[in-house]
């Protein structure tokens, strides 16, 4: 017999050996539709005044595109089993470096998102559960409604004009932290957490502040789903045959809602969690882009836009592999939130 | 409960707020010697050379390197702009030039340091120039345009004299030693770095610096920021001091509705790439200094492929000079920021001047498009498509549905096109766009010039394909003409056949419009179009 977390385990490690051959396949295919889109980034960036076929041919060659594709392919292949990415021709650096740069920052931002959403949406999904159909539950869904109406552009302009602009209490939205502010010694990469290890309050606080505008403006979208889906498994968790016989013994208000009704009722929420997760990670580029946050959306977005081949791929290949990442940790959500879920 | 509900609701902006008051920004000391200047680009490279170097990495090597001389300034209409006529010496304390034109003789200054110490010698320029020609960089086809091609021409005299020896006297070799690419780089530190697949150190050089400019790179964050400190011994500038900001910050702000918020909060002191429409609502408040200079060196044009039918023939492409709406093109597009190349008179028509660009003399004339069209045989009118590319749609956007509006008219169908950067470029390279607005930039622009590249060969700067012998004769006769009225009259012909050929169609050329905070002056409108930092001080 295998414990618990043991059991846990194994699943988890037998889940991720059997994502091997979809990580491939995302890796070829991606390979294959950058060649495949129309647009030529040797041309492309050999924009200079000058710049004629020559220079076209340099960068081709410096990009390694005149060789066939099949060995493109194969060069690839063997160069992402070096844990080499390639270079970008629009940073100039190294493909790993630049997302090892950037992922923590979209990482940052995209777990205080989630969480300020969490925070928020779990309270409003179960107390407009609690009373469907009352003036709060149509207040959570009007407010639902208007988040997911607005885009996120459109809500970071906006809270940029307020905080910023107009009221001045919100730091200029440029990056992670103001420019005259000095770093802390790298280590985990998410700059809230390497203050702290640095021991610099004041620079803390200075990321946080820089961080509030961009998170609460990507929770925003997120909410309405959250919300909505915590409200619908409340309301079939509280009409349920344990919830009535909990109430019927006499069993306190919060012991019924919270430890009852909600454990039960907090499944479909981890999943859809899981999958926003996933869906910001990469979407959030407008974000990123509207607060010039260095993230890694916001990079892969430039580099289609000029055919810059390896950072797409390697973009690519990032999110596939959290994408796996993620469904496994919702998948040992799923036993720590209920032990009789085994997914084989 | 309608109370804890509106509490619930609106908790999640209750604690932004909580958090966003009280401290405002720590700002050191030294904000006033501290230059924040925001752009939509990034820097790429520390050597402009690279292959795919941004301008944002040609301005930053302004600041990081020497040449061997530089371009002074002119007032144009109460503006400071580059003036391609004073060449001033920049690492050369004084140059000659010898009297048949073919000899340039470079004095170099005796207190020229590099950032690492060592001094500035004749090996340096010469090892950098000759690196410029030889190496497969960027240098190599823009020395070309001045007569520079060989390494056999740079010739070192003594250790601070430098000579170089032109096949021809080419009016341009001087000037283009004074644009971005032939930097002097300290050969010594170079050399250290090269491998025998790299001989040039080009790897190295595009993540470090070994010059000698006025501003010594402290952080690089590839597209994000780059932060200079100045070099308290250098005197290369016209004033013989060093630069006037201490720091200078380089900062990507992707969106330019952000990048105008900054500006106007003072929070960064100068920005050059705004939306039209942000720089005139940001000059109506007052509050900034607004430097708008036409780009006198840039024109954006509608392009037609003379290659491609219906554009082969010279009456389909005159039809559509009179059919195209200028000034609401001109208001949609640019709000009016800059100057129009379009609704000249010629009285007896002849071109008026024989500098290139120049105003055309075509205005909005339908009944005059549709002769035109029956001239061509085409009175029914045509389909076609109109490309620009993403980058440009702020302006470009609104233009095309303007130009589909109005061929509209003329019975020409006209469908839109919007295309990614990288597809556009190949597009443009393949020859395979019909009709689409474009943008060209001449660093030394002169007549000559602007006809050889962009008029000339089946090549990509040649928007409109255009093939006509007595055009190339003369633009290549022109260029090495010494007689400025024969030059003059070469400019006009080569005018004349521009207008009655009409291969593509000259709009405009656009404001740069800088915005800065109201203490920055010193602003001058450079050749690359960026910023010289090294130009700007604070009162």
């Amino acid at each position: 017999m295998t414990t618990g977390l043991g059991a846990t385990l194994v699943r988890a490690g037998r889940r991720l050996l059997s994502s091997l051959p979809a990580l491939f396949g995302v890796l070829v295919f991606t390979f294959l539709l950058m060649r495949v889109l129309p647009g030529d980034p040797a041309v492309f960036f050999a924009s200079g005044p000058n710049a004629g076929k020559e220079e076209i041919e340099q960068i081709r060659k410096q990009m390694g595109l005149n060789k066939p594709v099949p060995e493109q392919l194969v060069y690839y292949l063997s160069d992402i089993g070096h844990g080499n990415l390639g270079r970008s021709m629009m940073t100039g650096q190294p493909v790993l470096k630049d997302l090892r740069e950037r992922l923590p920052a979209s990482l940052e931002l995209t777990f205080t998102a989630l969480l300020i959403a969490l925070i928020a949406a779990v309270p409003l999904g179960v107390v407009a559960a609690l009373r469907p159909g009352s003036a709060i539950d149509h207040g959570v869904r009007l407010f639902c409604a208007l988040g997911v109406c607005v885009p996120t552009f459109v809500s970071g302009l906006l809270l940029i004009y307020v905080f910023y602009y107009l009221l001045g209490l919100a730091p200029d939205p440029t990056g992670r932290i103001d420019v005259f502010t000095s770093l802390p010694p790298s280590r985990t990469g998410f700059l809230s957490i390497d203050f702290l290890l640095a021991g610099d309050v004041e620079g803390w606080w200075a990321a946080c502040r820089q961080l509030m505008l961009p998170a609460v403006s990507m929770a925003l979208f997120v909410i309405a789903p959250l919300a909505r889906i915590t409200r619908a498994s409340m309301l079939v968790s509280l009409g349920s045959d344990f919830v009535r016989t909990a109430r019927s013994v006499g069993l306190s208000w919060y012991k019924v809602v919270v430890t009852y009704a909600l454990r039960n009722a907090i499944l479909p929420v981890i999943t859809i969690a899981g999958i926003v997760f996933s869906t910001m990670l990469g979407a959030n580029v407008l974000v990123e882009k509207v607060f010039s946050w260095p993230g890694v959306a916001s990079y892969a977005l430039d580099a289609l836009l000029s055919s810059d081949y390896a950072p797409v791929q390697g973009f690519v290949l990032l999110m596939a592999s959290l994408f796996v990442l993620v469904n496994l940790v919702v998948d040992i959500c799923y036993g720590i939130a209920d032990p009789r879920v085994s997914i084989e | 409960m309608r109370f804890v509900s509106f509490r619930r609701a609106t908790s999640v902006l209750a604690a932004t707020i909580l958090l966003l008051v009280a401290t405002a920004p720590s700002q050191a000391q030294t904000r006033a010697e501290t230059l924040r200047y925001v752009t939509g680009a990034a820097v790429n490279t520390l050597d402009p050379n690279i292959p795919g170097s941004t301008r944002e990495s040609f301005a930053l090597s302004m600041s990081t390197y020497d040449r061997l001389v530089a371009f002074g300034r002119k007032q144009l209409n109460g503006k400071w702009v580059f003036d391609l006529d004073t060449i001033t010496g920049e690492l050369a304390e004084s140059y000659d030039v010898s009297p048949d034109g073919l000899k340039l003789t470079f004095h170099l200054r005796k207190d020229a340091k590099f950032q690492d110490g060592t001094p500035v010698t004749a090996e340096d320029v010469k090892w950098s120039l000759d690196r410029c020609v030889t190496a497969p960089i960027l240098g190599k086809a823009q020395l070309l345009t001045g007569s520079m091609t060989s390494a056999d021409q740079f010739k070192m005299v003594d250790p601070l004299t430098i000579e170089v020896t032109l096949p021809k006297p080419d009016k341009l070799a001087l000037p283009n030693l004074a644009t971005v690419y032939p930097i002097i780089i300290n050969s010594k530190l170079a050399k250290e770095h090269a491998t025998t697949d790299d001989p040039w150190a080009t790897a190295w050089l595009k993540e470090h610096t070994a010059g000698s400019g006025a501003y010594i790179l402290e952080t690089f964050k590839p597209g994000e920021q780059v932060i200079i400190k100045r070099d308290e011994s250098w005197n290369r500038g016209s004033a013989s001091k060093p630069a006037f900001f201490k720091r200078v910050i380089i900062q990507s702000v992707p969106e330019p509705a952000t990048r105008a918020n900054l500006v106007e909060r003072g929070d960064a002191d100068l920005v050059v790439d705004l939306q039209a429409s942000d720089v005139q609502s940001l000059e109506a408040k007052g509050k900034l200094k607004v430097i708008s200079t036409p780009q006198y060196n840039a024109i954006t044009f509608v392009s037609m492929n003379n290659q491609l039918p219906p554009f082969d023939n010279v009456n389909v492409r005159r039809a559509i000079a009179y059919a195209l709406p200028y000034d609401d093109m001109f208001k949609a597009a640019l709000f009016g920021r800059g100057a129009p190349l379009f609704g000249a008179t010629w009285p007896d028509g002849k071109p008026l001047t024989g500098i290139y660009p120049f105003q055309q003399p075509v205005k909005l004339d339908l009944d005059k498009a549709r002769e035109y069209l029956k001239a061509a045989g085409l009175p029914e009118g045509f389909s076609t498509t109109f490309s620009f590319n993403v980058g440009q749609s702020s302006t470009a956007e609104p233009m095309a549905a303007l130009v589909k509006e109005s061929l509209g008219k003329i019975g020409i169908k006209v469908d839109i096109q919007k295309l990614p950067d990288a597809q556009m470029s190949t597009q443009i390279n393949e020859k395979k766009l019909p009709f689409y607005t474009e943008g060209i930039v001449a660093w030394l622009p002169s007549t000559d010039y602007f006809y050889r590249n962009f008029y000339t060969g089946n090549q990509r700067w040649n928007y409109s394909s255009i093939n006509n012998p007595e055009l190339v004769a003369i633009a290549q006769e022109a260029r090495f003409e010494p007689d400025k009225t024969k030059y003059e009259e070469d400019g006009r012909k080569l005018n004349a056949i521009h207008n009655s050929e009409m291969p593509q169609i000259m709009l405009w050329q656009p404001n740069q419009d800088a915005v800065m905070a109201a203490t920055i002056e010193g602003y001058t409108y450079e050749f690359h179009r960026q910023v010289d930092y090294r130009d700007l001080s604070r009162k």
